[in-house]
């Protein structure tokens, strides 16, 4: 495997590209980001034992922004997702530590039913799973009214009418004649349009979107990526877009942040992402997207596997499957920095950025 | 189904779980068959004032213990009191008794069924065991303790019956419920900032409630029974109301002299227990393994 970092010549054009994001984002930063979730540390109960599935997590959104979680399968964008709406089951796991800043106030601190006001009102969250999210005993017209008449004041004719313009917003064809149709009479696509309208009924500064096309097929989750981000545009709010899908995450991101084992090992405007990957695990994830444009004989994979949440190693919890290890690596922590020459870029790595050291490996 | 709109044809039930119920139903003959059998009596009860011979507490005193004959269908008996008459006005009793008592017990049973469901955990368990200790009581003792305690009239009759019933509406609501609310609509609601009331009487009862009414079924037979029992043993509604348990007793003391005046009401029962049965049996058989599933 090839050492270092990708080519710093012939990507000029990129980094202008992804400089150019950066002041916008900076331009935003007048304002007060949105949400601001700080250490955030978020433990499960395994075996008799508490372990984090999710650790010293720390990151901002900004207005309109789309924030996009990458990593695979356990590797905590959930649990993030989870904290951040109160909704880690009790009993089994709990936020225990750090804060999440929405709204003027720390989110981890407020009571289950104060909790509940914001929740589907100011901040909602749609699902992986289209078929089994909607309740099949209830019309689909009822189930978008009912999130409107609940944390609205809003009459049943009053909220009827509006979950009407909402199911034509998400582009349900012929809604006025499904409005009182039952889940099982829809389709997945279709499904989590009704998903969509019910989490923006409240028109939400936030909408956290949990692998919302990963159950769908390759056409209908275009579709469906394409009107989250036009209601994204219309109703002005900023998006958290949890996937394990690179591809999607160029398309509809504007920062990205990787996830392994329960820690942001990188996170960065999506152009800098894509053009110069630095963390060893972001490298390796963009080399195993298929591409259509590259004449290669097969996909890289990233040998090994996540490590146990009972059993996470010292030091990088990446280490074990790194092809850049140093014998550091597995003895330290190694902390979230910006590289030296992109302040916004951030990365938890020894050997790409070790911090005060002025210069990447 | 396609993406594209379809619109369905025909008019729509208002509730998913009947549209269920009906599916189930037409599958199977033998709820049909239940269930006209038992509108039937149901029927007959409601016209008793219009459609019985005689008045049900007329007494003719020459005309006791009698055979059935042209003028007294089924005879009469050891007043001269016409039993056809008696029936139908005692299934009027025998029809309210148990349809208030399972009522109340569906009603009370399946909240603290959900409710126990849905919280779990300490909550749960202690509830489900007072449940069991109220299940091991049989009926008949459960009617002795609560008569022994407030004495003997209808009302008593249906809070006994009711209490022999809670327990069982409470684990047949419990079951399902835990299914449920593990399922993703039941996250989805909560992420949605739901009340957990909201989310138990919107979003669960509904999906549960056709297991919770084929058990209601069944329980009528099993309560009319009861009825009957309670009756029997002299701790039902007083003589001389007629009431099929009660009459069976009159004529279980004359049975020597004359066998129609405990048949009849025997066959009554028999005939109505059956139907209910039949029909609770059926829409079970049905209705099982399409819920469980979800759709």
């Amino acid at each position: 495997m090839s050492s270092a970092g990708p080519p710093a010549l012939d990507n000029e054009g990129t980094r202008s590209l992804g400089r150019a994001a950066r002041s916008a984002v900076r331009g935003e930063h007048t304002t007060a980001p949105i949400l601001a979730v700080e250490n955030l540390v978020t433990t499960f109960r395994t075996g008799g034992g508490w372990h984090a599935a999710v650790r010293d997590v720390s990151f901002v959104v900004q207005h309109n922004e789309t924030l996009a979680i990458v990593g695979e399968s356990g590797c905590g964008k959930s649990v993030t997702a989870l904290s951040i709406m109160g909704l880690v089951p009790p009993g089994n796991g709990r936020v225990a530590g750090g804060q999440i800043h929405f709204g003027g106030r720390d989110l981890v601190a407020l009571d289950e039913e104060e909790m509940r006001k914001i929740r589907g009102d100011r901040i909602s969250m749609i699902f992986q799973e289209p078929m089994t999210s909607l309740n099949p005993v209830l019309t689909i017209g009822f189930q978008v009214a009912e999130a409107l008449s609940y944390h609205r004041d809003m009459g049943r004719r009053e909220a009827a009418a509006t979950a009407l313009e909402l199911l034509e917003q998400v582009k349900i064809p012929s809604a006025r004649q499904r409005f009182d149709d039952y889940p099982h009479q829809f389709s997945g696509g279709m499904r989590q349009r009704v998903m969509i309208a019910m989490a923006l009924a409240c028109r939400p500064e936030l909408l956290l979107a949990d692998e919302p096309t990963t159950a769908l097929d390759v056409t209908i989750q275009a579709e469906v990526l394409a009107l989250l981000a036009e209601l994204k545009a219309a109703y002005g709010m900023a998006m958290i877009f949890i996937t394990h899908n690179l591809g999607v995450v160029a398309s509809i991101a504007d920062r990205v942040a990787a996830m392994y084992a329960g820690e942001i090992v990188e996170i960065a405007p999506v152009n800098e992402l894509f053009a110069r990957p630095t963390h060893p695990y972001t490298e390796l994830l963009l080399r195993s997207i298929p591409r259509v444009d590259r004449d290669t004989a097969g996909l890289s994979v990233i040998a090994g596997q996540v490590p146990a949440i009972g059993a996470m190693p010292t030091g990088c919890r990446f280490a074990q499957r790194c092809p850049l290890r140093q014998p550091i690596c597995t003895e330290r922590d190694p902390i979230l920095v910006p590289l030296p020459d992109a302040p916004d870029h951030h990365v938890r790595c020894w050997v790409r950025a070790a911090p005060g050291e002025g210069r990447r490996a | 189904m396609s993406d594209v709109s379809v619109v369905s044809g025909g008019p729509r039930a208002s509730s998913y779980a009947l549209q269920q119920l009906a599916r189930a139903f037409n599958a199977n003959a033998t709820s049909w068959i239940g269930l006209v059998t038992f509108l039937l009596v149901v029927a007959l009860a409601l016209l008793a004032p219009l459609i019985s011979p005689y008045d049900p507490l007329d007494q003719d005193i020459l005309a006791r213990l009698q055979g059935p004959s042209a003028a007294h269908w089924f005879g009469t008996d050891s007043y001269g009191r016409d039993i056809l008459s008696r029936l139908l006005w005692g299934a009027r009793l025998s029809l309210v008794i148990s349809t208030v008592s399972i009522l109340a017990a569906v009603v009370i049973g399946g909240i603290i069924g959900i409710l126990a469901g849905y919280i779990g955990g300490r909550f749960d368990m202690v509830v489900m065991q007072a449940m069991d200790v109220l299940l091991s009581f049989p009926s008949l003792i459960m009617g002795l303790m609560v008569v022994a305690m407030l004495g003997a009239s209808m009302g008593n009759l249906m809070i006994a019956i009711a209490l022999t019933a809670i327990a069982p509406f409470a684990r047949i609501a419990r079951a399902p419920t835990i299914l449920v609310k593990e399922r993703d609509y039941i996250e989805a609601c909560r992420a949605l900032g739901y009340s957990d009331l909201r989310i138990m009487a919107i979003h669960i009862l509904p999906n549960i409630v056709a297991e919770i009414l084929v058990m209601a079924s069944l329980w009528l037979a099993t309560a009319i029974r009861i009825e009957a029992s309670l009756s029997f043993i002299g701790l039902g509604v007083r003589p001389p109301t007629a009431t099929w348990g009660g009459m069976i007793r009159e004529g279980f003391e004359n049975i020597l002299d004359s066998a129609s005046l405990s048949v009849f009401p025997s066959l009554a029962i028999l005939l109505v227990v059956f139907s209910l049965n039949m029909l609770g049996d059926g829409l079970r058989d049905a209705i099982d393994p399409k819920l469980r599933g979800g759709e």
